[in-house]
């Protein structure tokens, strides 16, 4: 089985901010870290599916924790629409997630992605293009 | 962990008008209060792996304040102005900052020296209180050498009268002595101001250039009765509350000086109820007497902080509100009754001239009786010093602070107006500034800084605040601390409801910690607006706006108000926002390029 790729978008006022991001890089592939979840355009998540991304993963902060008051509630009411619209292009819901919570050492970052890629091998083992004929 | 560094340094600049937090411009010295409380959301979530991120914050605070370890015990004032006061309860902000306070003052004792060339000449300042610490401290940074001349046999002027389950003694000692240590300022103990070399003409001639007298009030106000000194005042049995704290600050009084006995204690003022409950705490059994009513919100209200009244009220101190004293009575020269006619009115249009109804009269029985009803400066002495004017006041620009009978002098703190703790701290600031500019030959300011709040942020919820803990009233008569402080993570919880409602200009804490490059701009592209207005309904600060030029409706940001969060950017359906110099587009654009 060829090895997934997740694209990974992180709050930094939530996750990571404890360690040095030079030392999470090494252990996390395709991951940019972002002021707010709120910050990151829809069309960021078409590219990274366009370009041959398996999955988008989001973490943004808890809700009521937003340093910005609700990026992390406008990046949930995107997201929940991006996914509809995607749908219709046959890319599965699932290969988009938003994880709401905190994690400041950053350690759980990979897991997340790993747990991610599982979820998305056992959905269906074709590359994105086939999906749409499902 | 992440490291503060100088260049996310934030300041409040000295601009005639300024948008700040409400909290920043409550606090009499402008503290970086959303600053702090961003980094405290920040930490670690063990002690061991916080103490590092507290020193840093703990640093950035005592640049500004070197007193704030016993600030966030006593003050709270920024309390008073938070925005989040009408979703559940202000930011718990003296609480988190006393949560600073347990590392910050233990890491005190081996904080560095700082190393400075003082060439720029002495300066006395008389009185080791906050204001004159705080002076002592700001000048001894600008290069002068710096001899403080107290009167006592320690530093920290009223502040010594705060009862210990307020503000420990270890607290205050500790900040005051390694302030001195810190920044090598001379103290000349038992030096009071007209004795000895101690006068100003002395110390001018001695080589002082300029003199800061920030020497409190240390004479408690007598008792009056419409415009007559209340007789009764000299019997056995009737004390002041200055001098009844003083002495128990000094150790003097025996744990149980007061037991089985009755006493009343006239006044409600913080000084009032701090005399009470440390009475209470002596064994006594206590009545106060006050003429504001009990209704705070009143224009004749009881003065005090409701927390004080409260923590009385819980502690079985009854108190008689609305009631004057005409009479103090005694036999054989000891103290006996005070007769306390009903007070009907305590302000009127002209200010303080409270009225009674003396038909209505009750008479209290008891041992002691304790005034506190305010402090007053020593005028005899200040006369003599030459420091009254003609009309006998201790004139002093309110703006500068520069004496206007003696350029050399200039006066804050209590002795020039008794207020808050900070507000002399101000005082002691304003007075660096002032003397520095004097002797630089400048001129002085006199613009008095004008600040405009920033409301509440829109918020999809709101949090209530963490529980404040008190021990119970009948586990609590004696002097250790009552109130619990936060644990590290009630902090960081408490650090996070905070709504950063104030600009980033005066924050820069995700600078600070390199979250950020620097607060990017937001440009609209006017030919690609199409004025539809979406970005005014992100926008969670009212930042983005729309406008109408040529007739077409256009949106722009008010670069005051905005957070630079980019919300705005991938809401805008025509792609008219970005953020000047924000490379976060182009990082994820170079992630995704690399996908292939």
């Amino acid at each position: 089985m060829k090895k997934l790729k997740i694209v990974c978008f992180s709050c930094k006022f939530s996750w990571g901010y404890l360690t040095d991001d030079t030392l999470l890089a090494a252990d996390i592939k395709n991951w940019v870290p972002i002021i707010c979840a709120g910050k990151i355009d829809p069309e960021y998540v078409v590219e990274a599916f366009t370009r041959g991304a398996d999955g988008v993963l989001i973490l943004g902060c808890p809700e009521g924790d937003c340093h910005y008051q609700d990026g992390n509630l406008e990046a949930r009411k995107r997201l929940a629409i991006l996914r509809q619209a995607l749908l219709t292009h046959g890319i599965r819901p699932e290969r988009v997630k938003l994880v709401l919570s905190r994690n400041p050492d950053g350690k759980d970052i990979p897991v997340y992605i790993s747990e991610m890629a599982k979820t998305i091998s056992s959905l269906n083992q074709e590359p994105v293009s086939t999906e749409r004929t499902s | 962990m992440w490291k503060t560094s100088e260049t996310g340094g934030a300041h409040v600049e000295q601009a005639i008008k300024q948008l700040l937090p409400p909290c920043q411009i409550k606090c009499p010295i402008n503290e970086d209060i959303q600053r702090t409380n961003v980094l405290i959301s920040l930490l670690p979530n063990t002690m061991e792996e916080a103490r590092g991120g507290i020193i840093q914050i703990g640093e950035h605070l005592y640049e500004r304040n070197p007193l704030f370890n016993i600030c966030g015990y006593v003050c709270g004032l920024c309390e008073l102005e938070c925005n989040y006061k009408n979703e559940g309860g202000a930011v718990r902000r003296r609480l988190l900052k006393r949560f600073l306070s347990d590392t910050y003052t233990d890491y005190l004792k081996e904080k560095p020296e700082a190393i400075i060339v003082k060439d720029r000449g002495d300066i006395a300042i008389i009185g080791g209180g906050p204001s004159g610490l705080m002076a002592a401290y700001q000048l001894s940074k600008l290069g002068y050498r710096i001899t403080i001349f107290e009167s006592g046999d320690r530093l920290g002027g009223a502040l010594w009268l705060i009862p210990e389950y307020r503000l420990p003694k270890a607290v205050l000692s500790t900040t005051v002595e390694n302030l001195i240590r810190i920044m090598g300022i001379d103290v000349r103990y038992n030096s009071k101001l007209g004795e000895g070399r101690t006068t100003v003409k002395r110390l001018i001639n001695d080589g002082f250039k300029a003199v800061f007298i920030a020497k409190g009030t240390p004479n408690a106000r007598q008792l009056t009765f419409g415009k007559d000194i209340v007789e009764g005042q000299e019997l056995s049995g009737v004390m002041y509350g200055l001098d009844f704290l003083y002495e128990v600050s000094h150790g003097n009084i025996s744990p149980d000086y007061f037991k089985n006995k009755k006493i009343i204690v006239i006044g409600a003022g913080n000084v009032a109820f701090d005399t009470a409950r440390t009475a209470r705490r002596l064994g006594g059994d206590i009545a106060m007497v006050c003429l504001e009513c009990e209704d705070k919100s009143h224009r004749d209200g009881i003065p005090a902080d409701i927390d004080e009244i409260r923590g009385a009220w819980e502690e079985g101190i009854k108190i008689h509100a609305s009631r004057g004293v005409r009479k103090i009575s005694g036999k054989s020269g000891k103290f006996e009754k005070v007769h306390c006619p009903r007070c009907t009115r305590v302000y009127n249009e002209k200010g303080f001239n409270p009225e009674f109804d003396t038909n209505d009269e009750i008479v209290l029985d008891g041992d002691i009786v304790i005034i506190t009803i305010g402090q007053a400066a020593d005028r005899e002495l200040l006369k003599k010093e030459g420091l009254l004017d003609e009309l006998g006041r201790l004139s002093a620009d309110p703006h500068t602070l520069q004496s206007q009978v003696n350029p050399h002098v200039f006066i804050g703190g209590d002795v020039r107006r008794v207020g808050f703790m900070v507000e002399a701290m101000m005082e002691g600031i304003t007075a660096a500034e002032s003397i520095n500019q004097y002797l630089n030959g400048e001129n002085l300011k006199t613009v008095k800084k004008d600040y405009e709040p920033f409301g509440l942020p829109e918020r999809p919820m709101y949090k209530q605040p963490t529980e404040v803990l008190w021990i119970p009233p009948e586990k609590r008569l004696h002097f250790q601390m009552f109130e619990k402080g936060l644990t590290l993570r009630e902090a960081i919880d408490e650090a996070k409801r905070c709504a950063t409602c104030g600009p980033c200009v005066s924050c820069k804490a995700c600078i600070s910690i390199g979250f950020e490059k620097s607060l990017y701009a937001v440009k609209v592209d006017e030919a690609k607006c199409s004025g539809c207005g979406v970005c005014v309904y992100i926008c969670n600060y009212d930042s983005a706006r729309l406008k109408s030029k040529d007739g077409k409706l256009t949106s722009d940001t008010d670069i005051f108000r905005c957070k630079s969060c980019g919300m705005c950017v991938p809401a805008c359906p025509s792609s008219a926002r970005q953020l000047v110099d924000d490379l976060t587009a182009a990082k994820i654009s170079k992630t995704l390029t690399e996908l292939a």
